[in-house]
């Protein structure tokens, strides 16, 4: 950023709290989030690392507490709404259709038509070629760009997954477990794919229970327990242990 | 053949019977509730019987209930009799769709003393009361005789064939009484023409698009076939269809069993040639009577059979013709 | 370092194992065919496929079940399946000659065709609606709410027909039922022109990508911002037209309407598109392949009729098809799955 002053804030949480039923899922939960940062969000089963990202992407209302994107004030009614605004989330399932090729997930309900004799036609060859381009730009190959996903690895289609939220120019890109169900080597790729990821000014947010994964590329980390936020560190200035015992509360 | 002809002998009784009966009926004065089951509800056939049978109840100032399944099938139409056993009417009068699945359901019509007669279809071998056999017990069984009604289909189309070529016959699928008799009664009396030969019978599951496929397939390869003989409704359709399609209609005669209302369009243009009626209104009318007749004390034949009318072209327009086509 | 695809030698292996499978359809119908062809010639010393008649009869036996197969395919490929296209079928040739009759008060022939067919796509609709409603609305499961409306479309049918077929009066629909141009059979005409707007609509249309979608992953498609209970009630319309089609050109053939003109076609539909490559879970089908699906079935009952074969071996046969292409597709599967990736 050749911005001269202070980094502008990207998304800010400000006290949000959030029950279902009787249970006190989120308490005065408050959050920053810079352009370029990325922020880890830890937290043992149940401390409401879920509920806190789905609240800032429009699947969960708060009940107590604001969100500010950009500086202004904003209330999502449903996900689509956060997604409009630039703040995409990548679940565990990836939402990608195993059936359908690259191209056809990145550009999933979005597809680019031109017309033949005056008939609309899906223009394939549009999405191929955007596809491939994103996924270039994010140093991702993948050769056999028109086979359905399902034949993809795992590493594969989770980039899949991250190239279409940057194609539809996410600011802000929020990941549950994105390494949780990949072997090592491929961890290690996608933890590259976020640190590129930073370069270009998206803020991204991540959930893991993978300390490796969490100070290989994490800038800061925050700690939720029981629905509270425990602790929040620089992680250069902290370790694993400390990590662990804020999650734990020894 | 000799017991059909007795039949028809004892149909005649009949005729001097019924008006004593009715008679005897003002004089008990109690109404009598008499269940009629067909083998479906859908079917022109059986509306037609349905009528008859309607008109002999009234004659005779007996309720009559008719209910039944909406397709041909034991397995739905068994529910519908239990239903009505449990309605305990003086009389079953049914068209079993199956010659074994109904033998045990009508046994317990029996037990629960309600006496039963079956129409169109048997169950057993159609021979009751001989004390052989435990499909024995229904009273009577009264329908047109398929296996008559195959023949004169058979020599209906050797006569209009001009007694020599060859021929088959579309059928339905194996293990229908009815089709099976025609098919039989055909098969059995063409064997007295040395010179037709008669090809594989091709099965369409009720579907006319199959039979007339079917058609086309066994034209194509026996470019002099000359007859065909539909052994019901959609099998003919679908035969005579196939002829339309390959261009020979006239050329290779169509014989049609059944003759619902729109068999009369069909004889006139020609696609079928020859329609062979059976009179279902009879069937229901002197099942009822004879079941009235059981009732009252009466002894009833065990086999009454109905007759046959040969439609064509030639007197597909005469009144005493017309009667016959079922109506709806 | 970059993120790439290990082992490429051995994509080349999988892409000739794909292009067989997306092809077996194809390869089948020709083996079939050729085999016909020299049983016909070592029995008969006859042709089956260079005599025009036998082409045009497989023509035409298949234009039912395919215009069936048609709308099924799309309902399949989203994952759900359509029971109620046989009644609906019945339902559309009965109105269809009532109307058709009814029309015939006006003089006009012409007329009362256009009359009749309105009607019968008008009645196909009902049926499609309640099902997409059934399905996408009150989420009944597909199999279920369509063999519902597989009974009440039967009674209603069976009510207006009033137990019997219907006959039509006047020649026009029956012309063009039977009737031919430059040798091809109207039917054969009317439903290449129909799968031909299938065709578009599935595989150039957006529409078609999100039913694809909705097959592969229903969840993704929400998130994707497809309108799913949208798209799945059109889908069972579309079906339900299809068979309306189909029970209009059946009244048009026999110049009657019957109500149970589609029952024992159903099944038969449902092979076409599994044979042509779709599977029940959804997600994969293509139009092309259930033609070819349905012109197997067809090659099938008319050549083991022609060759001289005893009825129930039909049964088999057609059976035996279904599980072959099954099982092919399930090896394409696997093979795909262990060799594709990196």
């Amino acid at each position: 950023m050749d911005n001269v002053s202070a980094p502008s804030t990207l998304l800010e949480a400000e006290n949000v709290s959030k029950r279902f039923g009787g249970v006190h899922a989120l308490k005065d939960v408050s959050l920053t989030l810079h352009p370029g940062e990325v922020l880890a969000l830890a937290g043992d089963n149940g401390a409401g690392k879920s509920t806190l990202i789905k609240i800032i992407s429009g699947v969960h209302h708060a009940d107590g507490g604001s969100l500010r994107y950009e500086g202004k004030e904003i209330k999502f009614d449903n996900p689509h709404q956060a997604r409009d605004c630039g703040i995409e989330t990548i679940y565990q399932d990836l939402a990608l259709a195993d059936n359908l090729d690259v191209g056809a997930n990145v550009f999933l309900g979005r597809e680019p038509v031109r017309r033949i004799f005056g008939l609309p036609v899906v223009d394939r060859r549009l999405m191929r070629e955007e596809a491939e381009k994103t996924l270039r730009a994010l140093d991702i190959h993948i050769h056999r760009l028109s086979i359905p996903i399902r034949s993809l690895s795992g590493g594969q289609r989770q980039s899949v997954a991250i190239g279409r939220a940057i194609h539809w120019k996410a600011r802000v890109l929020i990941m549950d477990e994105p390494t949780a169900a990949l072997g090592v080597p491929e961890q290690r790729k996608v933890m590259e794919l976020i640190t590129n990821l930073k370069g270009s000014g998206v803020g991204i947010i991540f959930i893991s229970h993978n300390l490796i994964d969490i100070f290989q590329v994490s800038d800061r980390i925050m700690v939720l327990r029981r629905g509270s936020k425990v602790g929040e560190v620089r992680t250069s200035e902290t370790n694993p242990d400390e990590i662990v015992r804020l999650m734990v509360g020894g | 053949m000799k017991r059909w002809i007795s039949a028809f002998a004892a149909l005649a009784a009949f005729g001097l019977v019924v008006p004593s009966l009715i008679d005897v009926a003002s004089a008990a004065d109690k109404k009598y509730t008499i269940a009629l089951i067909p083998g479906l509800t859908t079917d022109a056939f059986y509306i037609t019987m349905h009528k008859g049978a309607e008109a002999a109840a009234k004659a005779l100032g007996v309720n009559l209930v008719f209910q039944g399944a909406a397709d041909f099938n034991p397995v739905t139409q068994v529910p519908v009799l239990n239903a009505i056993i449990g309605r305990k009417p003086d009389a079953i009068l049914i068209a079993p769709t199956d010659k074994v699945q109904l033998v045990e359901s009508l046994k317990k019509a029996v037990d629960a003393g309600i006496p039963v007669l079956t129409v169109d279809t048997f169950i057993g071998d159609g021979h009751y009361q001989t004390g052989n056999g435990d499909a024995d017990f229904p009273l009577s069984y009264i329908a047109s005789d398929n296996i008559l009604g195959g023949e004169i289909a058979a020599r209906a189309l050797a006569k209009a064939i001009g007694d020599k070529g060859k021929v088959y016959v579309s059928n339905v699928n194996p293990g229908i009484s009815t089709t099976d008799q025609r098919e039989q009664g055909f098969k059995d009396e063409m064997k007295k023409h040395p010179n037709i030969t008669v090809l594989e019978t091709q099965f369409n599951a009720d579907d006319a698009n199959k039979a007339a496929a079917q058609f086309q397939s066994v034209y194509a390869r026996n470019p002099d076939l000359t007859g065909v003989f539909g052994a019901n409704l959609f099998s003919a359709m679908g035969a005579a269809n196939g002829a339309k399609q390959g261009g020979v209609t006239g050329k290779v005669k169509v014989v049609a069993f059944d003759a619902p209302t729109s068999i009369v369009g069909e004889i006139k243009s020609g696609n079928v040639d020859i329609a062979i009626a059976q009179h279902p209104a009879e069937i229901g009318y002197f099942g009822v009577v004879a079941a009235y007749a059981h009732l009252t004390g009466q002894s009833i034949p065990t086999l009454i059979g109905t007759g046959f009318t040969v439609i064509d072209k030639a007197n597909v327009d005469d009144p005493n013709v017309k009667r016959f086509i079922y109506s709806d | 370092m970059a993120i790439t695809e290990a082992v490429p030698g051995v994509g080349k292996q999988i892409r000739w194992l794909d292009f067989l499978a997306a092809f077996r359809a194809w390869l089948f119908l020709g083996i079939l065919l050729i085999t016909f062809e020299i049983w016909a010639h070592a029995e008969y010393d006859s042709t089956f496929l260079l005599n025009p008649f036998n082409v045009k009869s497989i023509a035409v036996f298949t234009v039912t079940p395919l215009l069936l197969g048609l709308g099924q395919t799309f309902v399949i490929i989203s994952g759900g399946i359509d029971l109620s296209v046989g009644f609906t079928m019945g339902l559309s040739a009965v109105v269809t000659a009532h109307v058709f009759n009814w029309g015939s008060q006006f003089g006009n022939p012409v007329l009362s065709l256009v009359l009749a067919v309105l009607a019968g796509l008008g009645i196909a609709v009902v049926p499609g609606v309640i099902n997409g409603l059934l399905i996408a609305d009150l989420r009944v499961p597909p199999f279920i709410g369509t063999l519902g409306m597989y009974g009440v479309a039967r009674g209603v049918a069976f009510l207006l027909a009033r137990g019997t077929t219907v006959p039509v009066q006047g020649g026009l629909l029956g012309a063009i039922g039977n009737g031919e141009i430059a040798g091809f059979p109207n039917l054969v005409l009317l439903t290449i022109a129909i799968l031909l707007v299938m065709h578009y609509l599935l595989s150039q249309t957006r529409y078609g990508q999100h039913i694809y979608a909705i097959g592969g992953n229903v969840n993704a498609a929400l998130r994707a911002g497809i309108n799913v209970r949208n798209n799945t009630i059109a889908l069972y319309i579309l079906s339900s037209l299809t068979a309306g089609c189909a029970g209009i050109l059946y009244t048009a053939k026999f110049s009657a309407g019957a109500a149970q003109a589609g029952e024992p076609v159903l099944l038969d539909s449902i092979a076409a598109v599994v044979i042509g490559g779709a599977s029940l879970f959804g997600g994969s089908g293509t139009v092309i392949g259930t033609v070819i699906g349905a012109l197997i079935i067809a090659v099938i009952q008319y050549g083991l009729v022609f060759v001289n074969v005893e009825p129930f071996w039909q049964f088999v046969a057609v059976g035996v098809v279904i599980i072959i292409s099954v099982l092919v597709d399930q090896i394409q599967k696997q093979v795909g799955k262990d060799g594709g990736h990196g």
